[in-house]
């Protein structure tokens, strides 16, 4: 095992010893407070796999995060469904999915690339929020829908009520860690591998016999569903949806929490998330108008001092420590 | 002629008003060596890039073991058996040169040598752990000579494989080619022609879009229209 995997799972060991202790310590709002921020970290490893792995930036990312949410929402607020929670959890994945699919194979297969496919998921973005607001016999428009019940279900003798904030939240945390640690086995074995090599020079990879656009797209659709997941458990817990939750302003954000916990490190994005999004309640508690400025100060300084995210203050340390050591 | 493996019949294409190629043949059969020669602006990357598929010929055709793979997505064509070195060294400067040859390697539909193998057959068997992108300009020839052929390919098309290499790293390559030659056919765009001294093979040669001599390099290399146009009299 190289160093740098060997990093990443003392940090991951780490954080998943933490969030087992934290409920022993944290209040129920503390922990409610942290559970939703550990679902927007899982929205911001989504973006992380396909940002992060092929290099390419998609900005209209909580297009994704918005269509898994409504599917949840119209699922579970429809009684006559069965086992709502369950279908609405696996239609979102799915939905989610299907449009990056649909989506992704034109931009894939197209030859768009770089900034154009950028611009494109962009629109993206704005229909999805769009629609979200005009198809109001669907979606409820600007108010979008309440009154989403947290998931619970029984299903083959396993009986399940997140209802209560200590079992939503280890429920979220599970769901976190495992994705997570899946996305990063992905990510460094064969399959990541190929992405980097695409990610350096794509028309090498498909000479070699590759097919590059197929596996973009599969890498698209798998972070898609990953962010129909986030979706879908975000709307639950929050017990509204509304067409916020596909527009740009949460697409930027996503952007600037893998950016601020480091592109590519699957678990620095999720850091960056929780620590945003403490530090936005904390600040804006005090003053509210502040937190925009903050961010965009903090963001700038970030990519200044710190371009791989805060993940690579660790690993630097650590270079410091065994580059001085043998000078002692 | 059950042995053919590429033909090219006719081939010509047009940029526009431009006739880059014209009437060009070849025929390149299976474990057979050859080069295509030619001063700059020949035609002779154009020429490969009608081989393999990249650009669809507006008159004539090529075919590979009897297919028509004008168009054919990239990625096909090599699954085909069609492996291609480019003409600017083309790695993955992220990877190691390990790395290289294993993508290379899973991108073959029945992958035979071992990467270690790989690495003995390019002479970089001492910087397997090294970042492709930190090799020299010579070695990431090397490499992509041996992600090549990681994908064991029927056809082998290197587009001027020695390009900026030093004389001690062409004669090492035209060596290179040698040992291989017998287990693929391979065809090597260049204008290096102490390269092609040395491979001493079948030898097109091109001139303003279109064929000026084809033969034995020894019969090419005292040819006197050959040498006018090297030294640049035509």
């Amino acid at each position: 095992m190289i160093a740098r995997d060997r990093n990443w799972l003392v940090i991951f060991a780490v954080c998943v010893t933490l969030a087992i202790v934290y409920p022993f310590f944290a209040d129920g709002y503390q922990l409610t407070v942290i559970r939703d921020a550990l679902i927007f970290g899982l929205f911001a490893a989504s973006l992380d796999f396909f940002w992060g792995r092929t290099g390419i930036l998609c900005f209209g990312h909580a297009a994704f995060f918005g269509i898994g949410g409504y599917i949840m929402a119209l699922t579970t607020l429809n009684d006559a469904i069965p086992l709502g929670s369950v279908l609405g959890i696996l239609g979102a994945i799915a939905g989610a999915a299907f449009v990056a699919a649909i989506i992704g194979y034109f931009l894939f297969f197209g030859g768009i690339r770089g900034s154009y496919f950028t611009i494109v998921t962009l629109a993206m973005g704005v229909i999805c929020q769009q629609a979200a607001v005009s198809w109001s016999s669907v979606t409820g428009g600007d108010s979008g829908l309440i009154g989403i019940p947290p998931i619970a279900f029984d299903l083959g003798g396993l009986h399940v009520d997140l209802s209560q904030d200590l079992p939503s939240y280890i429920f979220v945390a599970a769901i976190v860690a495992v994705v997570v640690l899946a996305l990063w086995s992905i990510s460094r074995g064969r399959w990541g591998m190929v992405l980097t090599a695409i990610q350096d020079n794509e028309v090498r990879v498909a000479a070699l016999g590759h097919n590059a656009p197929l596996r973009l797209l599969a890498t698209f659709v798998l972070s898609a569903a990953i962010a129909g997941l986030a979706g879908a458990l975000y709307v639950c817990m929050a017990g509204l949806v509304a067409p916020d939750l596909s527009g740009l302003l949460l697409s930027t954000e996503v952007i600037v929490w893998v950016a601020v916990g480091g592109r590519g490190t699957l678990l620095g994005p999720v850091l960056g998330a929780i620590a945003i999004q403490r530090a936005q309640q904390t600040i804006s508690s005090f003053n509210p108008s502040l937190w925009p400025l903050l961010l965009g100060c903090v963001f700038v300084i970030i990519v200044f001092v710190l371009p791989d995210g805060i993940l690579s203050i660790y690993a630097r340390l650590k270079s410091l420590f065994n580059g001085r050591r043998p000078a002692q | 002629m059950s042995d053919v493996l590429l033909q090219a019949e006719n081939v010509g294409i047009r940029f526009g008003g431009l006739q880059a190629l014209e009437a060009l043949n070849l025929t390149v059969r299976d474990k057979e060596l050859c080069c295509i020669i030619g001063p700059n602006g020949a035609g002779k990357s154009t020429f490969l890039n009608l081989l393999t598929g990249t650009l669809r010929p507006t008159s004539g055709s090529v075919r590979f073991l009897g297919h028509d793979i004008a168009g054919l997505p990239l990625h096909r064509i090599a699954r085909l058996g069609i492996a291609r070195k480019f003409q600017i060294p083309s790695v993955f400067p992220s990877l190691s040169v390990e790395d290289n040859l294993k993508v290379a390697r899973w991108g073959a539909s029945s992958p035979v040598r071992p990467v270690g193998e790989l690495l003995d057959l390019v002479a970089l068997g001492n910087r397997a752990a090294t970042l492709a992108g930190e090799l020299a300009h010579g070695q990431k020839q090397w490499l992509e000579i041996g992600m090549a052929l990681a994908i064991e390919p029927r056809l082998l098309l290197l587009d001027e494989p020695t390009a900026g290499m030093t004389p001690q790293e062409t004669l090492a390559t035209a060596e290179m080619l040698l040992r291989l030659k017998g287990e693929f056919s391979i065809v090597a765009v260049e204008h290096d022609i102490r390269f092609v001294r040395a491979l001493n093979c079948e030898t097109l040669v091109l001139h303003q879009g279109r064929r000026l001599r084809s033969g034995p390099f020894h019969d090419i290399e005292t040819d006197e229209m050959v040498r006018d146009v090297y030294l640049g009299r035509r």
